[in-house]
């Protein structure tokens, strides 16, 4: 994914959607508060120290299977492995009571859009564990017709644990990464590639959209895939 | 479709069946049978194939259903050829799946249409619209031909000679309309159209359940796929046959049945190149597989109970707990707990782990342990009234209705169709060991889950006495490979169907080599496509929750689904 | 919705006017015992009385809130995990137990998704109608050691008239959503709550029978008395002994009444994601999981008063003893959801009226006859 390889398009947009999330702090732990004392006097760095304790000591993870992974991740919430000793075992199944989104498994361009959907759904502060090469790159099926090179290409991606599929170990380790970052008032360099859901009327004009123009109305949704640019 | 007629499916069942002799099939009494419809004849490895014309598909196919008694459309396999497209059907019997024949349907380049099958046999709807979907070919009178696996917006047909990868598409985002609105009668009436799925509890993965509710009740669902297409055919015909394919298989059917999904790549190509896998090796491979399906079955069981029981329960864990038990096994074994890329073609990938007691010890301990344990799910599942309220006479699957869909595996055996590929069409180490194959005669959600639990006991006799031959095989004898060329190029327009009983059914795979050491055409008949399938036929007219039981009950996997 | 915002109203002005004045002719309710603390002397004036009545109605309110705040996020986690053969939250504090600051702080600190389209302010009601329905209820429980703040002569009408508001609640939850999951949802606990509310009436009247009153004080009197003396240790005429059958009817509905497997049918995660609460977040959703536990203890601390002799018990102060009915009964709800498989919407209906009704009605008037030819 070196950046020399994508097209100078591509890369204007990944910098401007990197700043849109990076705009001073990570605007996850950004409160009202601080923009109106405007500095970081004692009192709010700690509270901000506590919220970020709080944070990172539990969290509700979404009930979220979609391949192979998913079974692994089963089998990390179960008997054995326990993710739940970590304050991260209780699976909702509501993405509006959820903190964490593990997103397990290969994600195909029929997917995205409904993956991007529930992640919108998700109450802020959120954070995503991208579970598996697949989520990474694509993995094994990165050469696939259908197959989006990897999670980030939708959501931003705060720890990324590789494997094929990583066993539950890896995932725990995954797991309790993120919460010493979080707790540690760390934030990743988040990288999306902008495809976005976007509706019909709003996408530029080439061949491919006049051709569609029939079948789809003006107002829907959509997610316009440029294979070609992918990494 | 048989359910029309059902006198006259029994009485081809009384009658002589055309073309069964003593050795098998006799496809010149076949050809007579069908006479002028025959215009072609290929030799294909597993079994003879008529090539017919576009516009007699269905009279072929009544003639050697009712007729010749082939009552199994096994799979459908369509492919592009530089000159014309092509329909495969691959027919089979339930009562004795080794008589197969091929009914090979060419369309012209130009104009790619033939006639549709599903009047014939159920499963063709879903197959065809896939053949539509990836090659493009069309199929005349097909009640609904709409893509199934790609978004409905895609352009191009992926799997087809011409396709390019790097063009962009568009998929859309799209609320949808209740298809029942225009049924309505008057003001009062009114039904709910609702979306379960992708992104749900009980879906299993990505599924996707158009349903459309009355109260509480199903009056229409139709599954939506195609959610997790994630190109396997694609990259099995990327792959060389030797090494490069193996993977891929364990990634079909995700429940750690690996194993079973392996050989039944292993199986296919290994009949294609004439390959001989030693005695060893075959033992190995039954013992490992065996582990896999059980393993298999214990997740279903235990996702099953999560559907049944609500959160993640006592059961669900405990069906982890035992899985965890075999995983390890399965660990010491091929080095991975998921993915195991453990068989080889002509053999193993490496014998069992040293020090071989040890191992065994283990197999033994947990073999032992077993019975316990499934007693305890008979305790906490089986037995308990509210589960059986729950389950009995709930997602009823009636025998011929299971048979018309192509359904396998535990889904057809708890509908009491007496179907195993491992006995019937014996494969592996299987037909020197002593089991049974388990049929239950409920046809409802409960039978299906309590065949899973007795087949769990079954493969533990298998593995027992596996274990029992190769800790008394002779050292000298432990041969875990054939000999195999470095670079394997079967018979150029060599065509074999092959399929081996995986955890869910059915797993068959067809490859047609063009001479070359990679698949010039790779398909994948995966039995939860097929089961899937029959999900309508469960649910409609029943209760939410028994829609999600049933779905449960079905154990789809939908990386097999979709591939 | 204006009609719910009355209702809430009325009962809360009711709730005064019990705490006002019952208070000071029965017992030992809290206020007086308050307004003795503070000085106020025995004849309280109407704003002394007020003042003793919230500082009360305050530390109920918070005993409860903290025994909600105990079970939510770590109680139940353990429980479920004892049944599974797990461990459960371990690393934050000892046990685990700092997890309930950090679940509760974090889910409030979350941001407040609001839907398009909810049908506000009933969206906004629903879950404080469900967690304050479930507060008032303990207002005329006897809790041991003098802390009941209120004992009307209704009493036991009372918390069943508070404590079915929660229904109100949960229908609007579900209808406001602007979810079809919701909507699922709610209906099904509507249905479910009328099903199983009347044979929890019912049986409660039974008890009311043996005991002659209405008033919760005067129940758990009548159980003080021994019924048998084996070996020397009196065995206490609790309800639960005297009639165990009006007790398993109770326990049974109780389970459906506060939504635990077999009856969880309006949350059922593997079908209806999670029924009314699909949309909530934040603040909103932590009213919810808060009414959800008050519900059950509200229900424990039913079936203890009025089975199992309310606060009464050895050596142990009276208020320990009440607690540790009221977790009995919330380990019994948590023993169900790990065990037992959720019926279905259809039969949980046809349980309720063929079965429950007609045997609470049963039991009703085998108690009124038996009662009768004793009496």
């Amino acid at each position: 994914m070196s950046s020399q390889e994508r097209s100078a398009d591509t890369e204007a947009a990944v910098q401007s959607t990197q700043e849109d999330r990076m705009q001073g702090a990570d605007d996850r732990f950004n409160s009202k508060l601080r923009e109106a004392f405007g500095s970081s006097p004692f009192i709010l760095t700690k509270f901000d120290q506590f919220m970020n304790w709080v944070r990172g000591s539990s969290m509700f993870m979404l009930q979220f299977g979609i391949a192979c992974c998913s079974i692994e991740m089963m089998a990390t919430y179960a008997i054995k492995h326990d993710l739940d000793r970590f304050g991260a075992g209780i699976p909702r199944a509501s993405p509006r009571q959820a903190d964490v989104i593990i997103v397990p498994g290969t994600i195909v361009s029929k997917f995205a859009p409904r993956m991007k959907r529930v992640y919108d759904q998700m109450p802020e502060p959120k954070f995503v564990v991208s579970m598996g090469s697949c989520t990474i790159s694509g993995g094994p099926f990165q050469k696939g017709y259908n197959v989006v090179k990897g999670a980030e290409e939708v959501i931003p991606c705060d720890i990324h644990v590789p494997g094929c599929p990583p066993r539950p170990e890896a995932l725990i380790y995954g797991v309790a990464k993120l919460q010493e970052r979080i707790a540690n008032g760390e934030s990743s360099p988040v990288t999306v590639k902008p495809y976005e859901l976007k509706q019909f009327g709003d996408l530029e004009q080439d061949e491919l959209v006049d051709h569609l123009a029939q079948d789809i109305d003006e107002e829907t949704l959509v997610m316009r895939y440029n294979w070609a640019d992918s990494p | 479709m048989s359910l029309e007629d059902p006198q006259d499916q029994r009485g081809a069942q009384d009658r002589e069946l055309v073309g069964v002799t003593e050795e098998g099939v006799d496809y010149d009494a076949l050809e007579d049978l069908l006479g002028e419809k025959v215009i072609g004849r290929e030799s294909h490895v597993n079994a003879e194939a008529f090539v017919i014309r576009p516009d007699e598909v269905q009279d072929t196919l009544f003639a050697l259903r009712d007729e010749a008694g082939f009552d199994h459309c096994s799979c459908l396999t369509a492919q592009e050829y530089e000159d014309r497209y092509e329909s495969i059907y691959h027919l089979k019997k339930y009562d004795d799946p080794t008589q197969e024949v091929g009914v090979v349907v060419p369309t012209s380049k130009r104009a790619p249409r033939s006639q549709t099958a599903e009047p014939v046999y159920r499963t063709a709807d879903w197959h065809e619209r896939e053949a539509y979907d990836l090659i493009g070919i069309d199929y005349d009178e097909h009640p609904d031909l709409r893509r199934i696996l790609l978004p409905e917006t895609w352009q191009g047909h992926p799997m087809g000679m011409d396709y390019n990868q790097d063009q962009p598409q568009v998929v859309t985002f799209e609320s949808h309309t209740n298809p029942l609105a225009e049924d309505h009668k008057g003001e009062e009436s009114d039904t709910m159209f609702i979306n379960i799925g992708p992104h749900h509890p009980a879906t299993h993965g990505v599924l996707h359940l158009k349903t459309v509710l009355d109260g509480e009740q199903v009056a229409d669902v139709k599954p939506d796929i195609g959610y997790l297409h994630r190109c396997e055919e694609q990259m099995a015909q990327q792959g060389k046959y030797r090494k490069e394919i193996m993977p891929y298989p364990d990634r079909w059917d995700y429940s750690s049945a690996g194993i079973l999904n392996e050989w039944a790549y292993a199986r296919a190509a290994e009949d294609l190149a004439d390959i001989d896998v030693p005695e060893y090796a075959q033992v190995v491979r039954t013992m490992s597989a065996e582990l896999s399906r059980m393993a298999g079955h214990m997740l279903a069981v235990g996702t099953f109970a999560l559907d049944v029981y609500g959160d993640f329960t006592a059961i669900f864990q405990y069906a982890f707990r035992d899985r965890e038990k075999i995983l390890n096994l399965l660990e010491d074994l091929t080095g991975q707990r998921l993915m195991f890329n453990y068989l080889r073609l002509g053999g193993l990938a490496w014998d069992l782990p040293e020090p071989r007691e040890e191992y065994f010890d283990t197999v033994r301990d947990f073999l032992d342990e077993l019975p316990q344990n499934v007693e305890e799910y008979h305790d906490l599942i089986s037995s308990n009234e509210i589960f059986q309220i729950r389950c009995v006479d709930t997602g009823v699957l009636e025998p011929d209705v299971a048979k018309s869909y192509g359904a396998t595996g535990p889904v057809a055996r708890g509908s009491g169709i007496d179907y195993d590929l491992r006995r019937d069409d014996p494969y592996g180490y299987y037909p020197e060991l002593d089991w049974d194959v388990i049929t239950e005669d409920g046809c409802d959600n409960y039978a299906r889950v309590l065949c899973r639990l007795q087949e769990v006991e079954q493969s533990a006799r298998i593995i027992e006495q596996c274990v029992d031959l190769l800790e008394d095989w002779p050292e000298e004898d432990r041969e875990i490979q054939s000999n195999v060329p470095r670079t394997l190029r079967p018979d150029e327009d060599a065509e074999i169907y092959r399929a081996v009983e995986a955890a869910k059914g059915e797993l068959g795979i067809y490859i047609r080599s063009d001479g070359t050491d990679k698949p010039a055409r790779f398909k994948i008949r995966s039995p939860c496509f097929s089961n899937l399938q029959t999900l309508p036929e469960l649910s409609e007219g029943e209760y939410i929750p028994d829609l999600v039981a049933s779905l449960g009950s079905l154990d789809i996997i939908l990386g097999e689904v979709d591939r | 919705m204006t009609g719910t915002a009355g209702t809430v109203g009325e009962t809360a002005s009711v709730f005064l006017q019990s705490g006002s004045g019952q208070g000071a002719t029965e017992g030992a309710p809290l206020a007086d015992t308050v307004g003795r603390l503070l000085g106020f002397g025995s004849n309280m004036g109407p704003g002394e009385t007020l003042i003793a009545a919230f500082i009360g109605a305050f530390f109920i309110g918070n005993l409860m809130l903290a025994m909600t705040g105990v079970a939510g996020p770590w109680a139940k986690r353990k429980i479920t995990a004892a049944f599974t053969d797990r461990i459960a939250v371990n690393r934050v504090g000892p046990f685990g137990l700092l997890i309930i600051v950090a679940d509760a702080v974090r889910l409030l600190s979350k941001e407040l998704v609001v839907p398009d389209g909810v049908d506000r302010p009933a969206w906004d009601i629903a879950p404080i109608l469900m967690a304050g329905s479930a507060l008032l209820g303990f207002a005329v429980i006897p809790m041991g050691n003098g802390i009941q703040l209120a004992d009307p002569e209704t009493g036991l009408v009372y918390v069943f008239a508070v404590s079915s508001l929660a229904s109100l609640g949960l229908v609007a939850a579900g209808y406001a959503s602007n979810n079809k999951y919701s909507l699922l949802g709610g209906l099904r606990s509507i249905a479910q709550n009328i099903a199983y509310e009347i044979p929890l009436v019912i049986t409660a009247a039974s008890v009311v029978i043996f005991a002659g009153t209405l008033q919760l004080s005067g129940i758990v009197a009548a159980q003080t008395e021994p019924l048998v003396t084996i070996l020397g240790v009196s065995i206490p005429a609790w309800y639960a002994f005297v009639n165990p059958f009006a007790f398993v009817l109770f326990m049974a509905a109780n389970l459906a009444e506060v939504g635990r497997n077999p009856f969880d049918i309006p949350e059922a995660p593997t079908e209806i994601v999670a029924g009314y609460q699909t949309e909530y977040s934040s603040v909103y959703f932590v009213l919810m999981y808060l009414g959800e536990f008050l519900h059950i203890f509200l229900g424990g601390a039913i079936i203890a008063t009025l089975f199992l002799g309310g606060p009464a018990g050895p050596v142990l102060p009276g208020i320990v003893w009440f607690i540790i009915k009221i977790w009995a009964v919330f380990l019994f709800t948590q023993w169900m959801r790990s065990a037992i498989p959720r019926v279905r919407i259809d039969q949980l209906i046809e349980i309720g009226w063929k079965g429950m009704l007609v045997l609470s009605f049963a039991n009703l008037v085998l108690t009124a006859v038996i009662v009768g030819l004793i009496a």
